[in-house]
């Protein structure tokens, strides 16, 4: 008889996470990580460092590429999943391949959110999610001098201040969505923007982006309702929502996210969805939560993996905790306010 | 200029276009100026039916051998190109159709295959063909399209080799290949940018050296013996000597000269060395087991001295044993091979360049030495390319070279007359007053059959004492080394001495003082030179693509030790790294 | 009856003026006396003599067996080859230099069993060489074992019991395979060996001469000299050697019948 065969859908913290703990707990099993990227394991946190020159790529990778033969977890990079059959279970991959599962983990994270008001723009502004998104801005940082920044997450502080490190000049448009997924008091909003604007950021004061257009390969005309100006470039940073457009019409249960129990199963037998795609439910909440950040995905992937080979493991919400952003303090409960 | 050496393999299924399209890549990369050995594979049944593989290594210095792994795998045919992954190296990028007409299970799957360092590029070949010609015939073009745009090669180099290829055929044929290409060139560009690799762009300057031309093994043979004045050749089907008689059956009938198929090889040695009797250029060639049946009408022409051109493409033996893997084992037969004290001249080339001018070589030794002249060539050897200088043979080494009577001695010549070089002069059918006997008893100089005692011993003397005079026409071994003491000797011959030099290459830049001897001139051979050079190297290794040690066996009495011996039998050629892993295990501890 | 000394001078003189020994080595047969070969011999250099070209133009190419040592016998160009290869070698020759006259010379051994591959292949290939078959029915130079074309039940040291296998008839093996030019001669008859090579020498394309000849030293029962004169005899005057019909009823009707066979009607 052939091997029971666990597919994880993703290569992210989540992903890893359970496959190496269905390595350690079940070896019996076959086990196959599906990545879209065609890199291995890095932490995207360390993405601005790498902008900025502080580190090279190999410092970003998590763990040797071997160590995936050596633990007999067999590694697919660069290959996408476009649908999953629940019923024949079955991942269906780009290249119209039939992958067979018995168990499935579905752990493909979060992807760029781009509001809807922004979307019109969407082709003239740089992402910073994955290191192919990295690479580019490597490329045309080399070229230009200015960027602007719209919205401000989490992610944009760490990039705006490498970029201003490299010598860059770095605008910065924070609006009421600014520092998702944080939600923070219009008064420790201003309090973390005069901050950022101490450490050499030029905060542009006004409410509503009005048109973005590519005047050149290196040159974008920014018109706001405050005033005209012209950047080398202009990344947007609307924090990220789980990637799982491609499960639309395959029957899974999505809402922010895919909608699982507190066990982390979906309402398919034996299908588990964990980390940024995942949204949770919380049976003390009686409601949902979505999870956020690097080590709470590996938590979760760890629990779906336990759940899927038989334990009965609750996801627990991450302790309310201080968040500091630029030094200032920031109560907060991850899944309250999101 | 930053140093290029890529092994690219396209795979596919006969049919695909596989082999024609490793050509047009081939063909591209010379016109860019880089240095390309190619090296295709195919199976032996049916050519309808099977996989098909073809390999080449393309750099910026020159390229002797093929390495054991794949820098990027045009996949034309998955369930084929699956049996290639073992070979690839960990970054490799492998190019294959991501929309096939069916749903792939995993375990046919190419992608499910590859290692995770594996860089995958997918795309709709068959689609995008299908979209721009209207056909998906082109789609091994739109795969180099793809590879082209990836890799930094310019549009117009393959533009130029596939209008060559196509122009014939028509402006449609040509065009529809045109957009084939294109269509993937285009993909590529556009989605492959987060990948491209910027290694392959021509390389300036070189372009502007001589014209060159890419040559298999084989028809560097068809091309040397039309140049040498072949009149005819016999010969008889036998993979993989086959594309020597069909170049020469399109080519030859209009130099004048004729190919004749013959009922077997023996037929075809009779043939040949009846033609060559007669005054006229013959050759023949064959492969192992045609050669064992040849043995006997070879020692005819040792013995009644008539010259005789026999090439033998080696290939995986005994009996019809691997008739599509390379091997270098019939060195023993060619050189002791038939009845008798039976000396003959065997010549091995050891790249394309050497097919030609040893082929061109041959027909001046067997004339001039009354004697049939084996050239020995393998599978890899005959079936891999390179591009080269056109190769041109000179007057001088195309004029005859038979030593004919001297009219003094008309009404009494004999034919098998007692000199000192051995060599008795031959008059040919049609000279007034020099008519004899060729025969294959043992004869006085007249030629009548004697059996005596003495005449034999002084007429097995004669012919022995002839073909060692051949030395001197022989080439000698050629040493590659920085002179004086050496650590490690490596000798070979024949296809095997690409790879040593390689090696050889590789261990001096690490340090080493290792040094290369090619011996192209097997029987006889230059036991002086030979000797000289095993005496400054510490240790001597003979790597060689026979179980037995062939040419070891041959030399190794000239060694004041034994010699050490990387014998291979495993149809493959050797790549130069498992050469190169037995030069380091012989260097003495902290030498260098 | 004793010859005397004067008519014995008068016939050796005249042999020298008819020049019929001209293409006649220095070297001496070494067929055993009586040797039907002698006879093929004679036929043979008749025939060049009357073609009327030059000894240095022709070429005699056997293989192995009493009638490989034919070439040592003649002053034409000859090339002693290894067993059963004279015709490819011939075929060599004249694709060689096409201004030769080539002739193969060897016995049934050579030429239908170690080489009966070769035969079907040089008439389909119709290459313009003489294919002079001695065809004693037995291996007269390794003394005696029986041949392709010895009778069944022939008895020998190689045969204590009788052969069991089946004689070929080289004539009909000819025709079957395409030959352009098929005769069937007896060594007796000198003269009609030389007219019918004459004309098959001429003819341009492969020529099969078919000789039946005895084994005078080795078969004392079946072909013998006296068998041979009883039972061969020329082919009915009705014959059309243009009609390959009929050239093979008449093989296949009557083993003993000599002339041409066969020949192919040629252009021009």
């Amino acid at each position: 008889m052939a091997k029971d065969h666990v597919v994880i859908i993703g290569n992210g913290p989540a992903a890893n996470e359970a496959a190496i703990a269905l390595r350690e707990r079940a070896p019996e099993l076959r086990v196959t990580i599906v990545g879209r990227e065609h890199v291995r394991q890095y932490k995207p946190h360390f993405l601005p460092a790498l902008i900025a020159g502080k580190i090279t790529e190999h410092d970003l990778f998590v763990r040797p590429i071997e160590s995936y033969s050596q633990a007999g977890i067999k590694l697919r990079l660069g290959q996408e999943v476009v649908d999953v059959d629940f019923d024949t279970r079955r991942v269906i991959l780009a290249h119209k391949e039939v992958l067979r599962f018995d168990g499935l983990i579905i752990a493909t994270g979060g992807k760029p959110r781009i509001p809807e008001p922004f979307l019109v723009f969407q082709d003239v502004m740089m992402t910073l999610k994955t290191l192919a998104d990295a690479r580019v801005w490597i490329e045309k940082l080399a070229r230009v001098d200015s960027v602007l920044i719209v919205g401000g997450d989490l992610t944009s502080v760490a990039f705006a201040k490498a970029l201003v490190s490299m010598g860059k000049t770095v605008k910065l448009m924070v609006d009421e969505h600014g520092f998702w997924p944080l939600h923070l008091g219009d008064e420790t909003r201003q309090e973390v923007a005069q901050r950022l604007a101490s450490s050499g950021m030029e905060l542009v004061a006004c409410r509503k982006l009005k048109g973005l257009a590519r005047v050149s390969a290196d040159e974008i005309r920014v018109e706001t309702d405050c005033g005209r100006y012209t950047v080398g470039a202009v990344g947007a940073f609307f924090g990220l929502v789980p990637d799982v457009k491609f499960l639309a019409r395959s029957g899974l249960y999505i809402e922010r996210g895919i909608i699982v129990d507190e066990s982390l199963m979906t309402h398919y037998d034996g299908v588990y969805a964990a980390g940024d795609c995942a949204q949770v439910y919380h049976p003390a909440l009686r409601d949902y939560w979505v999870s956020i950040g690097y080590r709470n995905a590996e938590n979760l992937g760890r629990i779906a993996a336990l759940n899927l080979i038989g334990g009965k493991v609750c996801a627990e919400t991450p302790p309310e905790s201080i968040f500091h952003v630029e030094g200032v303090k920031v109560p907060t409960s991850w899944w309250a306010e999101i | 200029m930053a140093r290029v050496d890529l092994t690219i393999e396209v795979c596919g299924m006969a049919g695909d276009g596989t082999i024609a399209a490793g050509g047009l890549l081939n063909e591209a990369m010379s016109a860019g100026g880089f240095s390309v050995l190619g090296f295709d594979s195919y199976p032996a049944e049916i050519r309808g039916f099977g996989r098909c593989v073809t390999r080449s290594r393309i750099g910026t210095e020159r390229i002797f051998a093929l390495e054991d792994k794949t820098n990027v795998l045009i996949s034309l045919d998955d369930v084929q190109s699956r049996s290639r992954v073992p070979y690839l190296a960990r970054d490799a990028a492998v190019f294959f159709d991501s929309n096939p007409p069916v749903y792939v299970e995993e375990e046919m799957s190419l992608a499910a295959r590859v290692e995770p360092e594996t860089t995958l590029f997918g795309f709709p070949m068959a689609d995008l063909a299908a979209a721009a010609a209207g056909t998906t015939r082109g789609r091994n073009l739109t795969a180099l399209g793809g590879f082209a745009a990836t890799f930094g090669v310019p549009r117009d180099l393959f533009v130029e080799v596939i209008t060559k290829k196509f122009k014939a055929k028509g402006n449609k044929v040509l065009d529809a290949n045109i957009k084939s290409f294109d269509a993937g060139y285009a993909y590529g560009l556009e989605h492959f940018r987060d990948r491209l690799r910027d290694t392959l762009k021509p390389l300036p300057g070189i372009k502007k050296g001589p014209e060159k031309v890419m040559l298999s093994g084989n028809l560097a043979i068809g091309r040397g013996a039309i140049d040498a004045g072949l009149k005819l050749y016999f010969g008889y089907p036998i993979t993989p000597a086959t594309p020597i008689m069909e170049y020469l059956a399109a080519k030859l009938p209009e130099r004048g000269g004729r190919v004749v198929q013959m009922e077997d090889e023996i037929s075809s040695i009779g043939a040949v060395l009846g033609g060559f009797y007669a005054g006229a250029r013959s050759m023949t060639a064959t492969s192992g087991p045609g050669f064992a049946l040849m043995t006997e009408l070879i020692t005819h022409g040792v013995m009644a001295e008539i010259p005789a051109v026999i090439l033998n493409a080696q290939r995986g033996g005994p009996s019809t044993g691997l008739p599509t893997k390379t091997e270098q084992s019939d060195l023993h037969a060619a050189v002791f091979g038939g009845p008798g004290d039976s000396p003959r001249i065997v010549i091995a080339p050891s790249d394309v360049e050497e097919c030609y001018r040893y082929t061109v070589l041959s027909f001046q030794l067997a004339e001039k030495y009354q004697t049939p002249v084996i050239v020995l060539t393998d599978f890899y050897l005959d079936n891999r390319v390179e591009n080269l200088p056109i190769p041109q043979a000179t007057e001088r080494e195309i004029a005859d070279a038979n030593e004919y009577p001297d009219e003094s001695v008309q009404g009494a010549y004999k034919r098998y007359l007692m000199t000192d070089s051995g060599i008795s002069p031959r008059s040919i059918p049609g000279m007034e007053g020099f008519t004899f006997s060729a025969t294959g008893l043992e004869h006085v100089e007249k030629g009548t059959p004697n059996y005596t005692e003495e005449n034999h011993m002084n007429m097995t003397e004669k012919r022995h004492r002839k073909i060692a005079g051949a030395l001197e026409d022989l080439p000698a071994p050629v040493e590659y080394s920085r002179g004086g003491p050496l650590d490690v000797g490596v000798i070979g011959w024949g296809s095997t001495f690409g790879a040593i030099l390689e090696a050889v290459n590789i261990a001096n830049e690490r340090g080493l003082n290792v040094g290369a001897l090619k011996i192209t001139s097997i029987f006889p051979f230059h036991g002086g030179v030979i000797r000289a050079f095993m005496n400054r190297c510490s240790e001597v290794l003979i790597p060689e693509l026979n179980y037995e040690g062939q040419l070891a066996n041959l030399i190794d009495h000239l060694h004041r030790k034994d010699v050490v011996r990387l014998s291979r039998a495993t149809g493959s050629p050797i790549p130069p790294s498992l050469i190169l892993k037995e030069i380091e295990t012989l260097v003495p501890a902290g030498a260098s | 009856m004793k010859t005397s000394g004067r008519d014995l001078a008068r016939k050796v003189r005249s042999i020298g003026e008819s020049r019929e020994f001209e293409a006649r080595s220095g070297e001496l047969p070494t067929w055993c006396p009586g040797c039907g070969y002698f006879g093929i011999h004679h036929g043979m250099n008749d025939c060049i003599r009357r073609l009327g070209i030059p000894l240095h133009k022709v070429v005699t190419v056997s293989g192995i067996g009493c009638a490989g040592r034919y070439p040592f016998f003649t002053k034409t160009y000859g090339l002693h080859t290894v067993h059963g290869r004279a015709v490819p070698v011939a075929t060599g020759v004249k694709l060689g230099n096409p201004e030769l006259t080539v002739y193969a010379v060897g016995g049934d051994g050579d030429g239908l069993a170690i080489g009966g591959g070769h035969l079907p292949h040089v008439c389909r290939r119709d290459v313009d060489i003489n294919y002079v078959l001695f065809d004693n029915s037995i291996y007269g130079l390794t003394k005696g074992q029986p041949s392709p074309s010895s009778p069944m039940g022939m008895k020998s040291k190689a045969s204590p019991r009788g052969t069991s296998d089946k004689p070929i008839n080289a004539t009909l093996l000819a025709l079957s395979y395409g030959a352009s030019f098929v005769a069937r001669l007896f060594a007796g008859d000198k003269k009609m060996i030389a007219d019918v090579l004459l004309e098959g020498t001429k003819h341009k394309g492969f020529a099969l001469f078919h000789i039946y000849s005895p084994c005078v030293t080795f078969d004392k029962s079946y072909k013998t000299w006296e068998n041979l004169k009883k039972w061969v005899h020329p082919l009915p005057e009705t014959h059309d050697p243009t009609n390959l019909r009929q050239a093979f009823d008449q093989v296949l009707e009557d083993d003993w019948s000599v002339g041409v066979i066969y020949r192919r009607p040629q252009r021009e």
